[in-house]
């Protein structure tokens, strides 16, 4: 199970990594919207995080990029705020806040590959 | 030298050869060069006559004087040597040159002279030939230039001088002056004479030119100026007709030919044909006068036209004289004034009616009472005294309904009443000043036959009917016969049964507003041109009193209208005189101070209103007085809690001077609220968009610091583990904050559902249970019947969670209670109300206005969001808080949510 994390903070990229990587998921990172693009292609990941907020390209634009590309690869949004009323999101599989504790992201990553 | 003592005869010349000796000789000599001298002298003067002959014939085949007297001037002066010459000319008594030679310009007109006055003045005053030579003494006859010798001749017609001629300062051929000889007199002399005649002649030539130029001039204008007349006369309107002594027409002008109707070729040479024979007598008369001299101007009389129609004109009749004064013949100018006299008799007839018209009219116009005044009218139609129509009906515009609709009537309702009245009207001989004052102040009925009729009657504008034409063409109608018209109004001729009628429009200002109908059923009077002149003439005059008399009508409605607006108007409304007198107050006021109106109105303001508040009573007094502006304050009411906008308006007469205000005064409590709770939402708007930026650039480094410490705390060694957890647990209080601000600022959709409020109660105080219990606090909850509202649960019950954990936390050792019920509040709506209330600490007066401000708290821990959240909550609901608290004694929350039933 491939999880691509995509976040412009280069901290949080690695305490996901690690995180998710003690759970047992391969992680390939990205530091910003076209990197995740060029990584996604490459990696073909099973699930994606994305981050909303970002300098480039933000996680709305990458998401509807990604799921022109393959609609069927799961993307959870993680925000550091709500964006529940942008209709982009809707057409996420997830959606989570961002918070130091990660079992709500886990969670959902969990729910996911139950639901395949 | 004797011949006879020398033997010699000198007139054979015997005997010259004995003479001849050298004495002889040299005398000879000096004989011969004597002769020679005299030969040249003759020979000179044979040249000078030459000279003067061909001169004389070129100046007689000279045309213009000034050209011959020039030439004349410069040829003589060249002949004789002479270094200049002048012809003088007699004229005014004065000798003034005509032309000279050898005299510069500038002076010639200073050698002007009088008689007897220099050199030529002496010659033409003798008639004598004056001679000047070198070395004479000029004595009185000073020459006016400077000469040295002259000769000056009178130029003489018999004896008479008509100028002089004069030449001076001879010169030999070396240039020196000489003097002129005898003989240069006499050749002179007979040039003078010669030349006196060729100027006179000239002269006269002149004068006969110049006469016949004039004449032709005048002969052309006398020309021009009988042309002139002749056109006048031809075509002028008036016929103009010359005729002898006799009566025999000479001249017969266009005029006349299209007056009278023949031609200028049947009448010349007869007789005056267009006299008729009742006038002949009388038309004799006036031609022995003319014959006698005189001139009868603007006779008027009678003509006879050719086909027998008899004209009236005005006649002119004059004598026409010839060259020596006599009278041969005779000017008629008549002018057609047939027209002139039909108006003339017209204008006698309409002035007459025009002063009845007027005298009605006049007593109409002062009278506003529009149904008095329509009486008024429609009697003065039908009375004989007045303009003595059968009936009348008036008809007025009603613009609002597009339709023209009667308003009254006049007029008998059968034969028989016909008779009635005319005979008592006759009987009780009624003057129509006195049948005015009857309307005018009597009884007003109005149910006649003809009333009631003319009431019902309703047309719309948009028919086409004479009525209508009537009033939208603003012209007047006269259906002589109802079937032929195309336009008759069926519905009046069936209801009136008239066969024929008139309608005349009412204008005011270029506006129809109604129209006047009439008929003559019973007199069976025919309705003439001239009715109708006269009734327009009567309705134009009565136009602008009816129109009065509506607007009066209409601004009577209007002030009534007004009258009820003021009264029924919810806002306090009352209208106070320059000194405090309240002159006017509405019902509200009334029910506002609970006294009856007689204790309000004509008292003080001041007094009326001190008993009900301090401010009231301040608002009372015109702050405009100073001013004269309007002015408007918002008063807090401490007594019944309410807001109140009070504007006072400043009356001002038409000398700008302040007579009274008014005063408006509108309970504002309930928008004033609305006001504060919009300026709170905007508040809250502004103060989320930054909570929510500072939510973000806080809440990564947060998970950083959190996440790694998370980590941490699982390798570290027992002892940093509690460190570690610190982290954790500090970062998480820090998040928790920002999750709190963050959902002040989310605004996901709203699920509105059905919601049983018991449920949301029961929820959160399962919730709360636990924290209830750690505090001692009894949670309760008192509802009975079902209370549903739409709301989104979720949101309300984090809204009413957030309630009643703020209760908890004010609360030790006390009860909370939670109900809900449904209600009618005070302004008729139906609400569901959900109370919270706790006997804890409760809130002071300085902090309960504040409470639902974010980040407001009293408490160490919170975050101070958790109201204002709440508050949100319920108002995107379209619902409100109350809360009350009294400090030691607890809270209660209110929270309204509208019920849409």
């Amino acid at each position: 199970m491939k999880i691509l994390v995509v976040d412009d903070e280069k901290n949080i990229l690695k305490l996901y990594e690690e995180e998710l990587g003690e759970e047992g998921y391969t992680v390939v990172t990205a530091n910003s919207g076209k990197e995740a693009l060029e990584v996604f292609d490459r990696e073909n990941p099973d699930i994606v995080t994305l981050d909303i907020l970002m300098p480039d390209m933000d996680g709305i634009q990458v998401l509807r990029q990604i799921k022109e590309k393959k609609p069927q690869t799961p993307v959870i949004m993680l925000t550091a705020y709500d964006y529940r009323d942008d209709f982009s999101v809707w057409v996420s599989d997830g959606y989570v806040v961002k918070s130091s504790d990660l079992s709500n992201l886990k969670a959902a990553i969990r729910q996911i590959i139950e639901k395949k | 030298m004797n011949g006879e003592t020398n033997g010699y005869d000198a007139r054979t010349g015997d005997g010259l050869e004995q003479l001849v000796t050298e004495d002889m000789l040299n005398a000879l000599q000096v004989v011969v060069a004597d002769k020679a001298e005299l030969y040249r002298i003759a020979d000179e003067n044979l040249n000078r006559l030459t000279v003067i002959y061909e001169l004389t014939k070129a100046i007689l085949s000279m045309s213009d004087l000034d050209e011959l007297l020039r030439k004349i001037t410069e040829e003589v002066a060249k002949l004789f040597n002479a270094s200049g010459s002048m012809v003088r000319l007699l004229e005014d008594e004065k000798l003034k040159i005509k032309a000279s030679f050898g005299i510069p310009e500038g002076i010639i007109d200073a050698l002007t002279v009088g008689l007897g006055q220099g050199i030529a003045g002496t010659a033409a005053m003798d008639g004598k030939t004056i001679l000047v030579k070198i070395g004479d003494d000029f004595g009185k006859i000073a020459p006016v230039i400077n000469l040295q010798t002259a000769i000056n001749i009178p130029l003489k017609l018999e004896d008479q001088v008509i100028g002089t001629f004069g030449i001076f300062d001879k010169r030999a051929a070396d240039g020196t002056v000489i003097s002129f000889t005898e003989d240069d007199v006499q050749i002179l002399d007979g040039f003078a004479s010669i030349a006196a005649i060729v100027i006179e002649k000239f002269r006269m030539y002149d004068n006969a030119v110049r006469q016949e130029r004039e004449a032709i001039k005048i002969k052309e204008e006398v020309e021009e100026l009988k042309d002139y007349l002749q056109g006048l006369i031809e075509n002028s309107p008036d016929a103009i007709v010359t005729y002898d002594l006799n009566g025999v027409v000479r001249s017969w002008n266009m005029g006349a030919e299209k007056m009278y109707g023949f031609s200028r070729g049947e009448v010349t040479g007869g007789h005056l044909p267009f006299v008729p024979e009742f006038l002949v007598e009388i038309e004799n008369d006036y031609r022995n006068r003319v014959k006698r001299g005189d001139t009868l101007k603007n006779i008027e009389t009678i003509r006879r036209t050719k086909d027998g129609k008899l004209i009236d004109v005005n006649l002119t009749l004059s004598p026409i004289k010839d060259a020596n004064g006599n009278i041969i013949a005779i000017s008629g100018i008549a002018r057609d004034i047939t027209e002139k006299k039909r108006v003339e008799k017209d204008l006698i007839r309409r002035n007459s009616e025009m002063q009845r018209l007027l005298f009605i009219s006049s007593t109409m116009r002062g009278e506003l009472e529009l149904d008095r005044l329509l009486r008024m009218v429609l009697t003065a139609v039908t009375m004989g005294d007045g303009l003595g129509f059968n009936r009348a009906m008036l008809f007025l515009v009603d613009e609002e309904k597009q339709v023209i609709s009667g308003a009254m009537g006049v007029g008998p309702g059968s034969d028989e009443e016909a008779w009635a009245i005319w005979s008592k009207i006759s009987i009780e001989q009624k003057s129509i000043h006195t049948i005015m004052d009857e309307i005018r102040t009597g009884p007003l009925v109005k149910d006649s036959f003809m009333d009631r009729l003319c009431c019902g009657v309703e047309i719309p504008l948009d028919d086409v009917t004479v009525l209508t034409r009537a009033v939208k063409e603003r012209r007047a109608f006269n259906v002589v016969d109802i079937h032929t018209e195309e336009f008759s109004d069926t519905i009046l001729i069936q209801q009136l049964g008239t066969t024929a009628y008139a309608v005349v429009p009412i204008v005011s200002k270029d506006r129809a507003i109604g129209a006047l109908w009439v008929d003559n059923i019973f007199s069976r009077r025919p309705i003439m041109d001239h009715d109708m002149e006269v009734l327009q003439g009567f309705t134009d005059q009565m136009a602008a009193a009816v129109e009065n008399a509506g607007l009066f009508a209409r601004v009577t409605r209007a002030e009534q209208e007004l009258e009820n607006i003021f009264e029924s108007i919810t806002d306090l409304l009352y209208v106070v005189s320059a000194d405090y007198t309240i002159l006017r107050a509405n019902r509200a006021v009334v029910r506002m101070l609970n006294k009856p109106v007689e204790e309000i109105v004509g008292k003080k303001s001041f007094e009326v209103f001190k008993d009900v508040d301090a401010n009231w009573h301040s608002c009372t007094i015109p702050p405009g007085e100073a001013t004269k502006n309007a002015f408007i304050q918002e008063l807090d009411d401490p007594r019944s809690g309410g807001a109140h906008l009070v504007s006072c308006s400043p009356i001002l007469d038409n000398d700008g001077e302040l007579v009274g205000t008014v005063h408006l005064v509108r309970d504002i409590t309930e928008i004033k609220k609305l006001r504060e709770r919009v300026v709170f939402t905007e508040r809250m708007a502004a103060l989320g968009e930054m909570a929510a930026k500072v939510a973000h650039e806080i809440r990564n480094p947060l998970l950083s610091i959190g996440g790694f410490a998370r980590r941490m705390e699982k390798k570290v060694e027992p002892g940093m583990k509690e460190y570690a957890r610190i982290i954790v647990d500090e970062v998480g209080r820090l998040e928790g904050i920002l999750n709190d601000a963050l959902s002040f600022v989310k605004s996901a959709p709203m699920q509105k559902r059905a919601t049983d409020l018991r449920d949301i109660a029961d929820n959160v105080l399962s919730l709360l249970e636990p924290a209830a219990f750690d505090r001692g606090n009894l949670l309760r909850r008192e509802i009975g019947e079902p209370v549903t509202v739409m709301v989104d649960y979720d949101r309300i019950k984090e809204a009413i969670l957030n309630i009643v954990t703020n209760a908890n936390q004010s609360t030790e050792n006390g009860t909370i209670i939670i109900s809900a019920y449904k209600k009618t509040d005070a302004a008729g709506r139906r609400v569901a109300v959900v109370e919270i209330e706790d006997d804890g600490c409760g809130i002071g007066d300085e902090d309960l206005n504040r409470i639902f401000d974010p980040f407001f708290t009293t408490r160490s821990t919170g975050t101070g969001l958790g109201l204002s959240i709440t508050k949100r909550i319920i108002e995107e609901h379209g619902g409100w808080l109350e809360v009350e608290s009294s400090v030691g004694k607890g809270t209660k929350f209110s929270v309204y949510f509208p019920v849409e039933e």
